[in-house]
């Protein structure tokens, strides 16, 4: 084959860019499992003796109720906001009722909004109602801001649902409750897939609510149990690159498993 | 239709109330179906969105629960802060060097891998991508080793090129902060801008780059005359969706530096923080929070805008 200049040149770019982005993650993991010495004098060796032991302690000082905790909140969120979406979405795309237009424009206009700006009157609502310092005041307003983005998504999709499974489903009596959970919804998959992957890696890694919500250690999410460790640690890398490997482990390998639906969910909206 | 199923019912009267009937229960269906998403949204963004404007207009403390109408007195205060300019200026920084970086290098990246690469494009993607998958507190805190003044790897990086690094720190020198949050804000999202470019571009008619090669065209000429105009939707949207997160930012700031030293690193959405739950100052928090909502609501208006064009044009 032609060997060109050119061609070299750009695999040379893309391939020290593609390094540059790697590099940190990967010396995250190799440090990981290291000793402190080993971490400052070869950084990018192997470790010449795993130690496990950073992943045991990191591990026995929280990240075990964390990732827990991380995995209830985010599940029970993402069940909710699916459900929760899906029955409006169908509604607002499949039922011609007065003031459709209007709740659709009123819910999508909702993606606008960044949490930021609501931490205040969250917080003055969740605390008149006991629900600071529980999970459940962390996934009502997680349902809630998971909403627009998803019913944008569904809605799209639904439009597009062949109206003869409907009917005929209608025919055999099912209820409107049935027809969206029992038929509409296991023929949505991919568009239910893109929803759950979105919003999981989202709650996932949400940190501004967990923040003003959570106070207990023991109800502490992923990222805001970090935070204690940056304080605790700070010294300690070895332990800090450990818990930090373990926080980012479950992410990365599903993206490399789902790499395409990832992908495809995580870029969606702007197709 | 209708007539032939309604044929045993002679009067036009009861017709109508059957129909407006069946109607009816078909709308409260509807209703129904919509209605946990509606409560839910109402009471938890809609509502507290009208709580900060109505907030800002009040000394109001979250802790002392102390409340003092002060009418327009916190956006006045707000022109007069020298922190709260700064942290908009931050935000702005963010903005346009984002823009710069993230977009400019995201373009060029998927361009070279689009048109350039055959071995390895999968690789490369999923490896550019992983970043955007990790929370912004992991991200923040590993970055926070590598940019330690004493023994990080970014000094070492910075002296095996032959430069100095800062003595006051990547993160310890006012002039500096900023930058060296922006090369990790960048490090972690130009991949995503890439990936979306990068099917933006996969989606352009390969028949144009043949007719071109025909003509005789370089690559950067067909770079510049086919790629480019046809992903021009989707570099709208890729900066739009920069933009908002720049003006959004806040867990990473957060996690690197807590907006300081002294303030230098402030952006709205630290400040926002600062102010209501280290301070006490929630009704000027919710006057930032007001004009953090502008910014947003407008951006975000011209995202939605154009998110439904493409599906027009094509």
């Amino acid at each position: 084959m032609r060997l060109r200049l050119s061609t070299v040149l750009v695999y040379l770019l893309v391939g020290v860019y593609t390094l540059l982005v790697a590099l940190p993650i990967v010396w995250m993991f190799l440090s990981s499992t290291k000793t402190m010495r080993e971490l400052f004098t070869a950084p990018f060796a192997l470790p010449s003796d795993p130690q496990w032991s950073n992943f045991i302690r990191a591990w026995e000082s929280g990240i075990s109720h964390y990732l827990a905790n991380s995995l209830l909140v985010t599940s029970v969120s993402v069940i909710l906001i699916v459900l929760v979406s899906a029955l409006a979405a169908y509604s607002l795309a499949r039922i011609n009722f007065p003031g459709r237009v209007f709740i659709y424009l009123l819910l999508i206009a909702g993606f606008a909004i960044p949490v930021h700006t609501v931490l205040v009157p969250l917080y003055r609502t969740l605390n008149g109602v006991n629900l600071i310092n529980t999970h459940v005041g962390l996934i009502l307003p997680y349902v809630a801001f998971g909403i627009p983005f998803s019913i944008l998504l569904l809605y799209a999709f639904f439009l597009e649902f062949p109206a003869e499974i409907e009917d005929a489903a209608r025919i055999d009596g099912c209820t409107i409750w049935q027809l969206v959970i029992q038929i509409v919804m296991p023929l949505s998959m991919p568009a239910l897939v893109s929803v759950i992957i979105f919003q999981a890696v989202f709650l996932w890694n949400e940190f501004s609510l967990a923040l003003i919500v959570i106070r207990d250690d023991a109800l502490r999410t992923i990222p805001l149990g970090l935070t204690k460790f940056q304080g605790q640690w700070s010294t300690n890398w070895t332990l800090m690159l450990a818990s930090l490997s373990m926080a980012t482990l479950p992410v990365l390998l599903l993206f490399v498993i789902l790499q395409r639906h990832f992908i495809r969910s995580l870029v969606g909206f702007s197709k | 239709m209708t007539d032939s199923l309604q044929t045993h019912k002679p009067l036009a009267t009861t017709r109508r109330t059957r129909v407006s009937a069946r109607q009816k229960r078909e709308w409260l269906d509807g209703y129904v179906l919509v209605a946990p998403a509606i409560i839910l949204f109402v009471l938890l963004v809609v509502y507290p969105m009208f709580s900060t404007i109505y907030l800002s207009l009040f000394d109001y403390g979250l802790t002392d629960a102390r409340i003092r109408f002060v009418g327009l007195g916190n956006f006045v205060d707000l022109t007069q802060d020298a922190v709260f300019w700064r942290s908009l200026r931050n935000n702005l920084t963010i903005l346009v060097v984002s823009v710069i970086v993230q977009v400019g290098l995201g373009l060029i990246l998927a361009a070279l891998i689009d048109r350039g690469i055959r071995w390895g494009k999968g690789l490369a993607r999923t490896l550019n991508f992983a970043p955007v998958v990790m929370s912004a507190v992991a991200v923040g805190i590993l970055w926070q080793l590598i940019y330690d003044p004493t023994v990080g790897l970014a000094n070492h990086f910075v002296r095996a090129i032959g430069l100095t690094p800062p003595t006051q720190g990547w993160l310890g020198d006012p002039n500096i902060v900023i930058y060296s949050i922006l090369v990790v804000a960048c490090w972690q999202y130009t991949g995503y801008v890439m990936i979306i470019i990068l099917a933006g571009m996969q989606s352009v008619s390969q028949e144009l780059y043949e007719a071109a090669e025909i003509d005789g065209a370089t690559e950067l000429r067909k770079f510049f005359h086919i790629t480019l105009p046809s992903i021009r939707n989707v570099n709208i949207a890729v900066i739009l969706i920069t933009m908002i997160g720049a003006i959004k930012v806040f867990d990473l700031v957060y996690i690197l530096t807590r907006g300081g030293p002294a303030n230098a690193s402030q952006v709205m959405g630290t400040y926002i923080y600062y102010n209501a739950f280290t301070v006490n100052q929630a009704g000027y928090a919710s006057a930032i929070s007001v004009v953090l909502l502008v910014f947003a609501l407008v951006l975000g208006f011209l995202q939605l805008r154009l998110s439904y064009r493409p599906r027009e044009d094509a």
